[in-house]
């Protein structure tokens, strides 16, 4: 287009350079001022007649209220080993109609509220929930009940939900980071773990409305909910509100046992190779069974972690991203909850690159280890940010939500973030290492690639670093 | 999933991490106002305090404190994005943000995270055909600091630059479109859309991310011509948002970037929307499974009054499982397993999209013929009452919860500063987009979703035969790695 031209002339006429004379010493660096004051959002602890928590924290800046009830347990504590996706199947099931509203009414009423009542149930915990104004906080409130206490699970919505499952599971079938993860938990937990199962054709076919009837009936009891209200309210009233709305709730139900089966044997060190013909990238997954959230050592664990692949300049992401320029981006992390979730480290990276970027994961993996000593700023910056971060978790009412739901459903003390501080400026560099061998074991890592075989098997195989098994992409042998 | 011109492009993460950052932006006067509960109707939720003023330089700065967190927003908004670039050079705007993290005359590589990230902050930048913006959230003691590093990056970033840090980005950005683009099914949608939907050199042509052989060809001279002319102070916006007092931030303000002189005005020609008279059909053959069908029309951008229109036109045909489309496709006939329609703005240019994942046993050419007789329909009887009530419940919430957020905030009030001259432009984008009515809807239908459009169909490899109506659809190979 002409126009377009001569945008383009213009630019190139006054691109003229302009230097000027600086005045100010731009060398010093601006001194901080002093840290802000650690707030703490305060809340209520009640118990409903039904033996669910409540828990209110008044924050009324703003006309918004956050209302949740968690559960503890999830997926993992009560799915069947066939009935794999029943959690998120119920979940999906609960918007399906009530005995008043069928699921159009029910979307529809959502909609002129403004909001949406969200259910999710995930591998430990579970949650029904929603953010609204002020003023709607009673109708949907009124909604949420609705859809808790008198679901009708109709079969023709389970059979429409069914064929849309079928076709994300098509699609995600073909998605190399969808893939990655699926082959990285069945290997590092097998096929028989809660942590290494996953939704197949099959178990999608397999599910009833009487699975899902009885699932809801199981799962959403009051006994081992929480319900949590942020925002807008008065702590003194909303318990009446609650009862009123929650009344037909009842009949028990508590904490679920979190024990797992004993996980596989840990394997010798290998690269599990799975095949994606023509793929640009190669999608890595590097990781192990890891703690759960109570262990002592979760301090010294998140600042080795911090300094390993936590933040942009952490070495991962500042080796392979920024220096070698192999991947947009690699991190690493724990998983943490009452059973074993990995610790992964991972990104995806340009496939003629793979092998040289595995050599660098390893090198860091190693090197957090002892052979690259923890410099003081490292643990001094590390330290610094995980303390200053924490006012960023108290910002909206959905966060002070899920802050304090969470200090619950991990079982810890209620003045954890007035000592969260103190906890981490405790940890040493010796600490870092020592939880960096306790559970980055060097032996017994599994190293899942999700890349184009033709091109990457020969130079990863060079690398010497271990033997390759090739996986097809639900993680079961292939030659 | 984003339809044709969504994209943006950023530091690093994903765009979900700004989703906050929709609300667009009006015509006012220059001088420095204040605004404030004042103008407001009693009781308006709809508010955000601010001052503003400008420096001698043209540098625009705006203020809202704001202390319930103890943190602070500082966002750098620079009027210039991909429909900047010049053609050979698309994915420029976007590698050229890369280039500003790589440190400047006085702030070696790495100072930047280190007192963003680095103190229990964050920072990233964020690209799109229209602005690039900058931003950090940092705890309330590093405003000072923050203001150090942004502004050192527009005096004094060519003092700092080599071909090896361009070079050391570019390989990093080729991974970022290998990611997002190249290694994703359907990735390569936008693209092949945007190509289709503008004719060739326009500045809507090209996506954001840009093809491998431009991001390759891009040289150091470019980023300082690019530098020199859009990186200057009166092509800026700095809004400050979050826990800090106003009189020590402008004193800060005026020590930091006064200093940094004025570009050559800059002009901006106008950008005519793009017309088709008739159909385009495409077929691309993907690594994908199953075969997805995206139908695009072109709009009209943040500046015509008739987005609005079409922003409420969205969440009627699809959402809601009462939205047409969703209804009807999703639910009745059970034909596909999704469905989405929506409008995207830009400043100049608009699209409006329907996209379609079909349920085995039904084809894209019956699904496309469907969705023209809901819209033929729509066209005709125009919403109910109750469909226009529901496609803008959720306005009020959407904005509530973006006020706990400053650098939602701070995105708000500059957009509102650079696309309409006035931060405050919020409340009459509120104002407006609730009161659009159903005639308003039903003539945007009418008017814009005609015959002219682009139907892309996206196949498996050797699937043509899948594509809606494939006989009248031309092969396209999008574009291809190296």
């Amino acid at each position: 287009m002409r126009r377009v031209t001569s945008m383009v002339a213009v630019v190139a006429l006054l691109s003229v350079a302009a230097p000027f004379a600086q005045q100010l010493d731009r060398r010093k660096v601006p001194p901080a001022g002093k840290p802000p004051v650690l707030q703490v959002p305060t809340w209520t602890t009640m118990k409903l007649s039904n033996g669910a928590q409540l828990l209110v924290s008044e924050r009324k800046a703003l006309p918004l209220v956050s209302f949740t009830i968690s559960f503890y347990g999830g997926a993992n504590q009560f799915e069947r080993p066939g009935r794999v996706g029943i959690a998120s199947l119920t979940a999906a099931m609960m918007r399906e109609g009530t005995r008043t509203r069928d699921g159009e009414a029910l979307s529809q009423a959502l909609q002129l509220l403004g909001t949406n009542v969200n259910i999710n149930v995930g591998g430990e915990s579970g949650s029904i929930s929603f953010l609204s104004t002020t003023e709607k906080f009673p109708a949907t409130l009124d909604i949420l009940a609705d859809m808790l206490l008198n679901p009708t699970f109709p079969t023709p919505a389970l059979e429409r939900l069914r064929a849309q499952r079928l076709v994300a599971l098509t699609q995600s079938q073909a998605q190399p980071n969808a893939i990655g993860n699926r082959v990285f938990s069945r290997v590092l937990y097998g096929a028989e773990h809660p942590m290494g199962r996953d939704v197949t054709e099959a178990t999608i076919k397999a599910v009833t409305t009487d699975d899902v009837a009885s699932f809801h009936k199981d799962y959403f009891k009051p006994g081992r909910a929480i319900v949590t209200v942020i925002g807008d309210v008065d702590a003194a009233t909303v318990k009446g509100t609650i009862e009123k709305a929650l009344a037909a709730w009842t009949g028990g139900g508590g904490k679920p046992s979190f024990a797992y089966p004993a996980l596989p044997a840990g394997k010798p060190t290998a690269i599990y190779l799975v095949d994606k013909p023509g793929a640009a990238q190669s999608v890595f997954n590097i990781g192990i069974p890891g703690p759960p959230r109570n262990t002592p050592d979760y301090m010294a664990l998140q600042v080795m972690n911090f300094i390993l692949g936590g933040h942009f300049q952490s070495r991962l992401n500042a080796n392979i991203r920024e220096e070698k320029g192999y991947s947009y981006g690699v991190n690493s992390g724990f998983s943490y909850g009452k059973g074993p979730g990995p610790f992964r480290a991972g990104g995806d990276v340009v496939s003629e690159k793979t092998d040289l970027a595995l050599i660098e994961f390893m090198k860091e993996l190693k090197g957090i280890q002892g052979e690259k000593p923890i410099t003081d700023e490292e643990l001094q910056m590390a330290k610094e940010t995980m303390v200053q971060r924490l006012p960023g978790q108290f910002a909206s009412v959905s966060q002070i939500g899920s802050s304090i739901t969470g200090l619950m459903l991990q079982d810890l003390p209620a003045d954890y973030y007035q000592n969260y501080a103190k906890n981490v400026q405790a940890i040493s560099k010796e600490d870092v290492v020592r939880a960096a061998k306790k559970y980055v074991d060097l032996e017994h890592l599994n190293i899942i690639i999700v890349g184009d075989r033709k091109s990457i098997e020969e130079p990863l195989k060079k690398t010497g670093i271990a033997p390759i098994v090739i996986l097809d992409g639900e993680g079961n042998p292939k030659q | 999933m984003s339809i044709a011109g969504a994209r943006v492009e950023m530091r690093y993460g994903t765009a979900a991490a700004i989703a906050a950052i929709a609300i667009a932006v009006g015509a006012s006067s220059p001088q420095a106002r204040q605004a404030g509960t004042a103008s407001q109707p009693k009781g308006s939720t709809i508010n955000i305090p601010f001052e503003e003023y400008k420096l001698p330089n043209g540098l625009r700065v705006i203020l809202s404190p704001d202390r319930t967190t103890p943190t602070v927003a500082v966002n750098v908004w620079y009027h210039v994005g991909s429909k900047n670039e010049e053609v050979g050079r698309t994915g420029f705007a976007h590698l050229f943000e890369h280039v500003m993290f790589t440190g400047s005359g006085n702030v070696a590589y790495g100072t930047h995270d280190k007192y963003t990230e680095g103190v229990g902050g964050s920072n990233n930048g964020t690209t799109d055909n229209d602005r690039t913006l900058y931003y950090e959230t940092i705890p309330s003691n590093f405003l000072e600091n923050s203001l150090w590093l942004e502004s050192d990056r527009m005096g004094f970033l060519l003092d700092a630059l080599d071909i090896a840090k361009l070079n050391a980005q570019r390989d990093i950005v080729k991974n970022e479109r290998r990611q997002g683009v190249d290694n994703q099914p359907y990735g390569r949608a936008d693209e092949i859309i945007v190509e289709a939907l503008y004719p060739k050199g326009h500045p809507y042509s090209w996506d954001v991310i840009g093809s491998m052989k431009d991001l390759s060809a891009a040289s150091e001279e470019d980023v300082k011509n690019f530098f020199r002319l859009y990186y200057a102070p009166n092509n800026a916006i700095l809004t400050i948002v979050g826990d800090f007092d106003a009189a020590q931030a402008k004193q800060w303000v005026g020590k930091y970037f006064a200093e940094i002189p004025s570009g050559k005005p800059i002009t901006r020609p106008t950008i005519a929307p793009a017309t088709l008279t008739g159909t385009t059909r495409l077929v691309y053959e993907d690594r994908v499974p199953l075969p997805r069908l995206y139908i695009v029309w072109p709009t009209v951008g943040e500046k015509h009054a008739d987005h609005f229109a079409l922003e409420v036109l969205g969440p009627i045909l699809s959402g809601a499982r009462t939205a047409r489309l969703t209804k009807a496709l999703v639910y009745d006939k059970q034909a596909a397993a999704s469905v989405t329609a929506r409008q995207n703005t830009s400043e100049d240019v608009g699209q409006f999209g329907v996209t379609l994942s079909p349920r085995p046993g039904h084809t894209l050419t019956d699904l496309e013929t469907e969705v023209y007789a809901i819209i033929e329909r729509l066209k005709t009887e125009g919403p109910t009452p109750q469909e226009l009530q529901g496609a803008t419940a959720g306005e009020e919430l959407g904005f509530l919860n973006n006020l706990q957020s400053n650098l939602g905030k701070s995105t708000t009030l500059a957009d509102g500063a650079g696309y309409h001259d006035d931060p405050g432009y919020f409340k009459i984008d509120f104002e407006k987009r609730r009161s659009v009515t159903a005639d308003e809807v039903k003539r945007a239908a009418a008017r814009y979703l005609g015959e002219g459009r682009v139907v892309l169909s996206i196949v498996p490899q050797g699937k043509v035969d899948q594509a809606a109506r494939p006989a009248d659809s031309r092969k396209v190979t999008g574009g291809e790695e190296k």
